[in-house]
């Protein structure tokens, strides 16, 4: 028999991997691309979201409100429908990354696939339904699973950042080189690049990558099989996979190579086993198999039901486990009364409708450019974990911008001009006298009113006596605050020299969006108030 | 009348009543070198051109071969119309006139206090210095050195090493009111030329400016004062929190402009600490009268 490997699909297998570096590229460019460069709006660097199905189906469902950017899913659906999950294996940047790192564990021998693997396909399901299905009871669950948001996210908060600090120990190591020239060429290079390298979570955020990665080692593309709940969305969605494949049993020599070497355990052979549902075309069946035995001709009929075993059984547990973990997941102060330090970026939409839409993707944390929006980890409960909220002490919220609004990918926080943006209030300044400069060292400072961005201040100035230690009164201009003009955007909290716990401090309380954490009320002016 | 304009009028009176007679006496230097140039007009870069040229060209303050530090104020992130930042054409105006005294190099950088990125880009500084042949650097953490200051309370600081590496500095602040030290103008922008904390500065801010200023010892001032802020300082935020001046000044004593600077906002130099405390060092002159301003409008 004639031995010899398709040269046909060896070619694709190639085309395949140039367009998944394509895909990474590109993400890597918008990704990249997301900061301010000089204009006040950014574009559509977000876009790539609204190719998602998944996002676009569960926040529908969750939070009940269409969001047309999402339209461009319907391109997603329409293709796996006759195509079969090209996407996971051509397009999918997440996709493509656990394949690079299962095939670095290949080469490295700690990956050798000896026998077949079966079983275990059905998780992702059951996790695409127990997100559906907490959908319906309005909790939002997708964006910690959704591959796209997962990416974005540990990109935004643990790689970025990781990337920035080993780019500037390069640059350290250029000075020590006496390298002056290239040092200041590379830090004004990594200055445009704006990279926000501070996240509370950033590390923690990484470990999970990095564990799903190692994962790789077990079973190739770990993710992809078993947790991805798009793949299954698209799994259940490819109908017709106009490509199918097809063993010439005349030429198979039954090595079992390819079902061993299958990425997604698919299952090429034997028993016409094929399971078209999670072939992703990645071309290494057909490219590995030693007499070309396998190709994937054009047959017009629709598939048969997915050959994934989801027992009613399956279904119902996880139908069930969803319904009684939704209220696991709202086990928070934030039904009592709001968290002082849940100060949501401008445009945010109220907090019961932000959660049903928020995917917790990152976009907004990697748009600002003073890295003050953090990822969440108590403020809004557990459903509102890695939401995004701004911290002033590692930054406050600039005022001319508003960059975080336009790149929602979701509209949890709601686009707003740079006109609109500078009246948006989200939390209120308060001053701590009993650690504030001039109230309490009767010294000069007012810092915090010099920073204060709207006209007129927010923070004026009185003139105030403190008592000294010697008993002695110094009289300095110490700050108050004028609560009907601020904003809370927070600058005063960064820029006070109280370097630990600030002087003056940013709470959500009088946020715009919120009907109840409010503080002025509106009193009658046949109501004066008296002394 | 108000008082500024009495305080100008008086100013350029006591020039001509009190110093006129002597100027003549002493003509060949009083034509051509006052100490002070006071411009006025409508384009920024015309009168900036105007201003240097009456102080004696650039070739008086820059050498071929140079490298020149030119300092605007570019902290805020706002635009030109503010007047939170040192006006652009004015950067722009003496970035030309550097390199056409013969600098090898012109650098034009601040440490700003919103986004660098977003400040440099919005003030239009970053894209008119450049246009002129600049580089317009962000501030490198890894050339900021302590330094000593050696100042009457400042004994050391944080540095930006662009600014100790130049062989000349010409500082451009722009005239804006300030509630801690009333108006900032020459010797506060130094603040942009230092490392961070520097808002614990403020604790003593006027020192701190006088011993900044000496530290860094600018050849030239040239105070912006096109459209200055006079209220809700240091950063404004509607136009209608800025005055039209239409005015530059230049000078070589760094301490005379600045109080010429404040006679702008109606305030007698004298009433200011940190002009006080500079002229008792004798860092400058702070009697308007003592002065020889030549004030034209073009």
């Amino acid at each position: 028999m004639k031995k010899e490997r398709s040269k046909k699909h060896r070619t694709l297998q190639l085309v395949r991997i140039a367009i998944q570096i394509f895909f990474i590229g590109l993400f890597i460019y918008l990704l990249f691309g997301t900061h301010f460069s000089g204009k006040d709006y950014i574009g559509d660097v977000e876009v790539f979201f609204h190719f998602d199905p998944l996002l676009a189906i569960a926040t529908f469902i969750a939070s009940r409100t269409a969001f047309a950017a999402f339209a461009l899913a319907a391109i997603t659906v329409v293709v796996t429908f006759f195509l079969g999950r090209v996407v996971c294996g051509w397009v999918c940047p997440l996709g493509a990354v656990h394949q690079f790192f299962s095939w670095l564990f290949k080469k490295a021998k700690l990956l050798r696939p000896k026998k077949v693997v079966t079983g275990g396909l059905a998780w992702k399901y059951l996790i695409l339904i127990f997100i559906l299905i907490s959908a319906i009871f309005t909790l939002d669950l997708v964006g910690f699973f959704d591959p796209l948001s997962f990416l974005y996210r540990t990109s935004v908060t643990g790689v970025l950042p990781a990337f920035g600090q080993g780019f500037s120990m390069l640059i350290g190591l250029t000075y020590n080189l006496h390298l002056t020239g290239l040092g200041d060429r590379l830090t004004q290079f990594f200055e445009t690049l704006t990279i926000n390298s501070t996240f509370r979570q950033g590390f923690f955020i990484g470990l999970i990558f990095l564990g799903l990665a190692l994962l790789n080692m077990f079973r190739e593309r770990f993710w992809c099989r078993y947790i991805c709940p798009l793949g299954a969305f698209l799994g259940l969605v490819s109908r017709w996979n106009f490509f199918k494949l097809k063993v010439d049993e005349e030429k198979c020599i039954k090595c079992n190579l390819c079902t061993l070497h299958c990425e997604t355990q698919a299952n090429p052979w034997p028993d016409n086993a094929w399971k078209s549902s999670e072939c992703v075309y990645c071309e290494t069946c057909a490219a590995i198999c030693p007499t070309a035995a396998i190709t994937f001709p054009v047959k017009g009929a629709p598939e048969k039901v997915p050959a994934v075993d989801l027992s009613r059984r399956k279904i119902l547990l996880a139908s069930f486990l969803a319904f009684f973990s939704v209220p696991f997941f709202r086990i928070s102060q934030a039904g009592k009364r709001a968290h002082e330090k849940l100060i949501r970026p401008p445009g945010a939409l109220p907090e019961p409708q932000f959660l049903k839409k928020c995917v917790k993707c990152g976009e907004c944390m990697k748009a600002c450019p003073t890295n003050g929006l953090q990822p969440a980890t108590t403020e809004a409960g557990p459903e509102g974990l890695w939401t995004p909220v701004l911290v002033p002490k590692i930054g406050y919220c600039e005022y001319y911008c508003s960059l975080c609004s336009q790149v929602c990918p979701t509209g949890a926080i709601r686009e707003l001009t740079v006109p609109e943006k500078l009246t948006v209030r989200i939390g209120t300044a308060w001053i701590n006298k009993n650690r504030c400069i001039p109230y309490f060292l009767g010294r000069p400072c007012i810092v915090c009113e010099e920073h204060c961005p709207t006209s007129p201040k927010a923070i004026k100035f009185v003139m105030a006596e403190t008592k000294l230690a010697d008993g002695s009164v110094a009289t300095q201009k110490a700050p108050v605050l004028d609560l009907s003009l601020c904003i809370g955007c927070g600058i005063c909290e960064n820029k006070c020299p109280v370097m630990d716990e600030p002087a003056v401090y940013v709470t959500s309380v009088g946020e715009q969006r919120s009907e109840k954490n409010q503080l002025l009320l509106p009193i009658a002016p046949d109501q004066p108030e008296k002394k | 009348m108000d008082r500024r304009d009495f305080i100008k009028d008086m100013a350029l009176g006591s020039l001509i009543a009190g110093l006129g007679p002597k100027l003549m006496a002493q003509a060949p230097k009083a034509a051509g070198l006052p100490d002070l140039a006071f411009i006025q007009g409508d384009s920024p870069a015309k009168i900036t051109r105007e201003a240097i040229a009456a102080l004696g060209g650039m070739n008086k303050f820059v050498a071929k071969g140079d490298v020149v530090m030119i300092k605007p104020n570019i902290g805020w992130d706002r635009t030109p119309e503010m007047a939170a930042c040192t006006n652009p054409e004015i950067v722009k105006a003496l970035v030309e006139m550097s390199l056409n005294a013969g600098a090898k190099k012109v650098v034009v950088m601040d440490n700003t206090t919103n986004q660098a990125q977003r400040c440099y880009a919005r003030s239009g500084i970053q894209a008119a210095a450049k246009e002129a042949g600049a580089d317009v650097p962000f501030i490198n953490p890894r050339r900021v050195k302590k330094m000593a200051i050696k100042g009457e309370w400042l004994k050391e600081w944080d540095v930006i090493q662009e600014f100790v590496e130049a062989d000349k500095i010409i500082n451009v602040p722009i005239a804006k009111h300030h509630s801690l030290c009333r108006v900032t103008l020459g010797m506060k922008n130094w603040l942009g030329a230092i490392g961070d904390p520097r808002n614990q500065l403020h604790q003593k801010l006027d020192q701190a400016e006088v011993d900044l200023a000496a530290f860094f010892k600018p050849v030239l001032t040239v105070l912006d004062a096109y459209r200055i802020l006079v209220r809700n300082g240091p950063q404004g935020g509607r136009p209608s929190d800025t005055k039209l001046m239409k005015t530059v000044v230049a000078g070589a004593d760094y301490v005379a402009v600045d109080a010429l600077g404040a006679t702008f906002f109606n305030i007698p130099p004298a009433e200011l600490l940190f002009l006080k405390l500079a002229s008792q060092k004798g860092f400058g002159e702070i009697n308007l009268e003592k002065l020889r301003i030549e004030k034209r409008t073009i």
